[in-house]
């Protein structure tokens, strides 16, 4: 046949293919490891079964995809069912979900495990001895549902709200639990997130007002990173996957890490600097580019609220553009290389040639900080400012390339309910000392119930672990078992933790196959939503037997979220009389409850742009094309948000402040994408804030209160900290300034690779890889101190110690050790997770507490066999228990890196043995305490907050108003 | 262009869509993953940097010229940007764009794209590569090796002769064995030096015509092996095999400037393997 008639017949062929939703081609090449199941064969896929070789068996599945529940990342997962008997056999990554692109790091496949560990919670549990006894009855969820409903009810009638708390770790649905507190009227949201990434939030927030970057990793030539995105960072596969792929462009990597992390490996620069430094370099990489004119200077002057620093901060000057770049050139003209050379313990050539890369980025500059150096170190928040200085400087803000604001790379569809803003104030998370804070103080929780500040009714832990994540554990255990201020602990947790021991209940919540979300994250240039679902709900409907309640086919008695907050929530009102309700009422039927199903159809009909269209091609619901694919892409390539023209229906009897701020009378247009974003504030006759005129027209520009890229936060200097309101580079506690001429600082934030926090040692594959943190010590400290590998070390911090074993490497700069916190699992009695926790005898006498191990990790049988094959001992040291706690000032952060001395065990020490003294905690938490500019001192309008500042469940605004008497300090109150 | 998209998916290792493919070009036969790894995977290696790599070996300079191809269109490379799968979907995707850019500033460029394509990553070494398997190969691989040959001399056809040698052979060092063995089996079994492809089936028949035991491994330890057996009838039977290449090449390949490279290259390995010959052995 002529080539031709060939090439036609095979157009044609396809044509028709593609034309049935079908696949012709089998997609990315396999030759490159990324061959899928062709999508339209996901009902009835056929393998060979791996453990039938040399037989060849055919296994017929269907693939129903989920979204992984481990890290944050939320990547797609297929789940393959067993079409014979009704199990999943295995997960692997959905190529239909944009953030990862069908690749997954080793947490997703081993989602089979978590789902078939033998020591899962299956059914709601009630302790029947005291709290931490370790004894419990089954009860029944009707039981525990009417108990807690019950309290929370009489709570909210008896304006008690602020006794009822919500406390989580790994963020489910964006916004639903929010929304769920909003309906109840309680301000009682807390968050782990000042434990994690409130000092990169803060950096980020008050340079664009978003608080969240999105680097498109990608395009770019040149990446800096303060963080471990290739090893362990925090979206680690969708970035890291990216990362690569800008390697293999050609993009330069640049790494700043004490450790020789993976990512540091990959690394063109790798710049080993002292904890705490970072923002010193980076201001000397900022002071080379702006003393060699290599920043964009056309970006900066219409970008930079430097118009307002300058008739603020130097009156005595013309506020010319010209003549802030001659203030800036003096500003950061003593960040000289050779000053963060000595401060970082780098070569001078080292940070010289990392300027000149940078410099080389124009604006394909794409950088990252989130936890790291941020979350380690007092003042880490000028880590995210700093480097995203950069970013200001060279004009590599959301350009192809760059670093974005996370909210125009991420969309929240607008849900059926949203509930008004809480009519109150809960000082236990928000307290008056902590005006700026990014996020709850939720750390401090146990020292402010100490000091007499509240008391809680109901407390609800969802798969959050404080206990063991957050530092000075032992403070939490004393608060969990004072039943005078902790009056009803509620567990929501898929597995047992060293919180969990100390509730009332423990309510067994499913894995990422058994429950319902929806995410969107900003992994790159786009703007994406993953779906979340329990895989038997979703193949039992595909199959004609339509679910009403999950727990119909989860494990046991595990239920999801969603449904259990729904439910709850009816009970609390169950005639709708206290008008909570109505928010958790169907729709389609009035006065009936909603259903997930009812709840995410309406979602996806009304909320997500494109996606009825995409479905109706495939003839599908919303919803079915959700339940069968997974994930949809809502847009690509978003582009610099902020140029965009604000057009002429928006600008209605409009006036510019004196640095070009628009506000105007037009009512906001109406958003299906509900991304937190600030909200800067209007003007006293009702005008909102819409843009900002640079050169004449009227850009959409940043929500800020300039609406400009505040290299000046107005907020910081009016706050109280006027010293730090530009980036600028704070001593850390750990700063060598501050240690003892025999401490070392120690990090302790750093993850490994397979595991992720409290929520992994229940996955049997992983434990196998990682299941010890030993003590990264450096050749010439560990000479110092006549210490090799392997031998028990004590580590001394302000409050106790605890002894683990040492690893001598070079691959920590001297003066500084490390201990991932990825480990030190415990257990005080049978119920636990066996295959990572160690049994500890657990005791105190008055303040000083202990943690004894008395057995390691051993095998046992169950129905799974592989129990019994467990060969490994260890579970690592449980160190955060020996960390006081330190709240930065301004954002309230936990600043995780540790002043510590190390030195060989003493004889009678035992490995994992943990010591802390509370009372010296006590004394540490008040230290930190008198570092703050409280509210009451410093609010420039007597607001407890700058309204405009994120805050995730906002009260109504009347109720950011300071009290007439003064709220209550830390001054008083017992231990 | 969807033919060359086509022909790509039968250069990877089958699955349900390469018989519905195969079927669609006419072609014979059942690509089970036997016959392709019997082929691709142990007699030739699908990968340009192989046929035009000094070393003869994937990777290396040729991989990276290749790669710095994806770059200069706007591409990111891929793991493997010289798999010959990889390059046909390429080469119609860069057609269709040469074909479909509506920007007449842009569709020149696509088209030159096209023509740099063809002419300095495929047909530098296709020709020499399907003459080998159209010698080698059975259904339904030969089929589809002889419409791809069918479908590149289309496109030269239609584009015209290349304005140059391409520069991976302008950039070829030559066959230069010199004494040292190891020097000899590196480059007798790099094809842009040697001028010949040699398969280990290839290296079987030569056990057979030469006398020798065939050791079971890889070619170069074959090759070793039969040094070790026999050094002169080895170098002779290397020599004629070299100029056997030499006059397929004269017989295959059509563009002038391609052909005189692999021929002359060919013939000049056999003259100076046939003076190693009088010259004796080579040092272990």
């Amino acid at each position: 046949m002529p080539l031709e008639n060939l090439n036609d017949r095979i157009r044609a062929a396809r044509a028709e293919v593609e034309a049935r939703g079908e696949t012709f081609y089998p997609g990315p090449s396999r030759i490159h490891l990324a061959a899928f199941p062709p999508k339209e064969r996901w009902d009835d896929w056929v393998e060979l079964d791996a453990k039938a070789w040399p037989k060849r068996v055919e296994r017929r599945y269907t693939l129903v995809p989920t979204t992984c529940f481990n890290c944050e990342s939320a990547c797609g997962l297929l789940a393959y069912i067993d079409r014979e008997s009704l199990q999943v056999r295995k997960f692997e990554g959905n190529p239909e979900h944009p953030g990862s692109r069908g690749r997954n790091c080793a947490k997703g496949p081993a989602t089979l495990t978590q789902v078939t560990d033998p020591d899962r919670i299956l059914q709601p549990l009630k302790r029947t001895g005291p709290r931490g006894s370790g004894t419990w009855e089954p009860v029944s969820w009707d039981d525990a549902l009417d108990d807690i409903a019950g309290r929370v009810r009489k709570a909210i009638i008896e304006q008690r709200q602020n006794e009822v708390m919500y406390h989580v770790g790994r963020p489910g649905e964006d916004g639903f639990t929010e929304r769920i507190l909003a309906a109840w009227g309680v301000d009682g949201h807390n968050s782990h997130t000042n434990v994690c990434s409130s000092n990169g939030r803060a950096g980020y927030q008050y340079w664009m007002g978003f608080d969240r970057p999105s680097p498109d990793f990608a395009n770019a030539k040149v990446i800096v990173l303060v963080s471990a995105h290739l090893e362990t960072g925090h979206y680690f596969n969708p970035h890291a996957q990216r990362i690569i792929e800008a390697r293999k462009d050609g993009a330069k990597l640049i790494v700043f890490d004490s450790r020789l992390s993976n990512t540091a490996t990959h690394a063109d620069y790798w710049v080993p600097s002292y904890p705490g430094s970072e923002p010193a370099v980076l201001l000397s990489v900022a002071s080379y580019l702006i003393r060699h004119g290599l920043y964009n200077r056309d970006f900066v002057r219409r970008w930079w609220n430097w118009r307002q620093y300058l008739e603020v901060e130097h009156p005595e000057v013309e506020p010319t553009f010209e003549n802030f770049e001659q203030v800036l050139r003096q500003l950061y003209a003593d960040y000289t290389f050779e000053f963060a050379a000595r401060e970082a313990g780098v070569d001078v050539e080292v940070i010289e040639a990392v300027a000149m890369t940078v410099a080389t980025a124009g604006t394909r500059l794409a950088t990252h900080n989130w936890r790291s150096a941020a979350a380690g170190n007092e003042g880490g928040w000028q880590v995210s400012r700093t480097i995203f200085f950069l970013n200001a400087l060279m004009g590599a803000v959301a350009t192809s390339g760059s670093t974005f604001p996370n909210a125009w790379n991420k969309f929240v569809p607008k849900p059926i309910h949203t509930p008004p803003h809480p009519q109150t104030w809960n000082e236990l998370t928000w307290p008056v000392e902590y005006p700026l804070a990014m996020n709850e103080l939720s750390f401090l929780l146990p020292h402010f119930l100490k000091e007499g500040r509240g008391v809680l009714d109901v407390y609800f832990t969802r798969v959050y672990n404080p206990v063991w994540t957050n530092p000075d554990g032992f403070s939490w255990i004393e608060v969990l078992t004072d039943e005078r201020v902790m009056n009803l602990h509620v567990a929501l947790t898929p597995t047992w933790n060293e919180t969990a021991y100390f509730a009332d209940y423990v309510l067994p919540m499913g894995h990422a196959p058994e429950r319902h979300d929806i995410h969107s994250y900003e992994t790159h240039d786009g703007q994406w939503i993953g779906f979340r679902q329990p895989v038997m709900r979703a193949l039992r409907n595909r199959l004609g037997q339509p679910v009403a309640d999950t727990r119909e086919v989860n494990p046991g008695e595990v239920w999801e979220e969603n449904e259990f907050w729904i439910e709850l929530t009816w009970r609390i009102d169950p005639d709708g009389s206290l008008g909570i309700r109505r928010h958790v009422e169907s729709k389609r039927e009035p006065g009936a409850k909603l259903s997930v199903d009812e709840y995410y159809a309406y979602l996806f009909e009304h909320s997500v742009p494109g996606l009825p269209a995409r479905a109706a091609t495939e003839n599908l619901t919303p919803l079915e094309y959700m339940r069968r694919y997974g994930a949809f892409e809502v847009s690509r390539r978003v582009g610099a948000r902020y140029e965009e023209e604000v057009g002429g229906e928006e600008l209605q009897d409009t006036v510019d402040d004196r640095y070009g701020r628009v506000l105007t009378r037009a009512p906001k247009p109406a958003s299906l994408n509900i991304v937190p974003v600030p909200s800067p504030e209007g003007d006293s006759d009702g005008r909102r804030p819409v843009g900002v005129r640079i050169d004449g027209t009227v850009h959409r520009g940043f929500p800020t209160p300039s609406g400009l890229l505040e290299f000046y936060s107005r907020t910081l200097a009016q706050w109280g900290w006027p010293e730090h309101a530009i980036p600028t580079y704070i001593k850390s506690h750990v700063h060598p300034d501050h240690l003892g001429s025999d401490e070392k600082a120690l990090i302790s934030t750093f993850r490994l690779p397979v595991h992720i926090h409290t929520r992994s040692a229940n996955a049997k594959w992983l434990d196998e890889i990682a299941h010890t943190n030993p003590v990264w010590l450096n050749t010439g400290d560990a000479q110092a101190l006549g210490l090799s590998t392997g031998d028990l070390v004590r580590v001394e911090t302000k409050i106790g110690h605890f002894v683990a074993r040492a690893w001598v490497t070079e691959g920590i700069r001297p003066g500084v050790v490390a201990c991932s916190h990825h480990m030190g699992r415990w257990k005080i009695h049978d119920d636990g997770q066996r295959q990572l926790m160690a049994t500890v005898d657990l005791a105190h006498e008055g303040t000083r507490w202990g943690l004894t191990r008395e057995r390691g990790v051993e095998p046992y049988r169950t129905s799974d066999p592989d129990t019994a094959r467990i060969w490994w001992t260890d579970a690592g040291v449980h160190q955060n228990m020996t960390f006081p706690v330190h709240p930065d000032p301004v954002s309230g952060q936990h600043c995780w890196h540790q002043p510590v001395r190390v030195r060989k065990a003493e004889p009678g020490d035992r490995y994992g043995d943990v010591v802390v003294d509370t009372s010296k905690s006590m004394e540490a938490y008040r230290a930190w305490l008198a570092k703050t500019r409280s509210a009451l001192q410093f609010s420039p309008d007597r607001t407890r907050r700058p309204f405009w500042l994120l805050r995730p469940l906002k009260p109504a605004k009347t109720y950011f108003k300071l009290p007439e008497t003064p709220a209550p300090t830390g001054a008083s109150g017992a231990d | 262009m969807e033919l060359f998209r086509a022909l790509a998916v039968v250069a990877e290792p089958p699955g349900p869509e390469t018989g519905r493919i195969l079927s669609l070009l006419e072609i014979e036969g059942e690509a089970t993953p036997s016959a392709y790894a019997e082929l691709f995977a142990f007699q030739l290696y699908p990968y340009a940097s192989v046929y035009l790599g000094s070393e003869g070996m994937l990777g290396g300079e040729a991989r990276d010229r290749i790669a710095g191809f994806w770059r200069a269109i706007g591409q990111v490379p891929p793991t493997e940007p010289d798999h010959l799968a990889v390059l046909l979907a390429l080469y119609a995707r860069v057609s269709e764009l040469a074909a479909g850019t509506d920007d007449p500033k842009g569709r020149a460029g696509w088209a030159r794209a096209r023509t740099a394509l063809l002419w300095e990553h495929l047909m530098s070494w296709l020709p020499v590569f399907l003459a080998k398997l159209d010698a080698l190969a059975r259904e339904p691989y030969r089929g589809w090796g002889r419409v791809v040959a069918q479908a590149l001399g289309a496109e030269v056809e239609s584009l015209g002769a290349a304005a140059a040698l391409p520069l991976h052979l302008r950039e070829a060092p030559p066959f230069q064995p010199g004494h040292e063995r190891v020097t000899l089996l590196d480059q007798v079994l790099a094809p842009v030096r040697s001028g010949m492809i040699l398969t280990k089936t290839d290296l079987a028949r030569g056990a057979r015509e030469i006398g020798v035991g065939l050791r079971a491994g890889e070619r170069r330890f074959v090759l070793g092996a039969f040094l070790d057996q026999d050094a002169e009838r080895t170098l002779v039977w290397l020599a004629d095999e070299a100029e056997r290449a030499s006059r397929l090449h004269a017989d295959t390949i059509e563009d002038e400037a391609v052909s005189r490279f692999w021929v002359s290259r060919a013939h000049d390995t056999a003259d100076l393997l046939r003076a190693l010959t009088l010259e004796g052995a080579p040092h272990a």
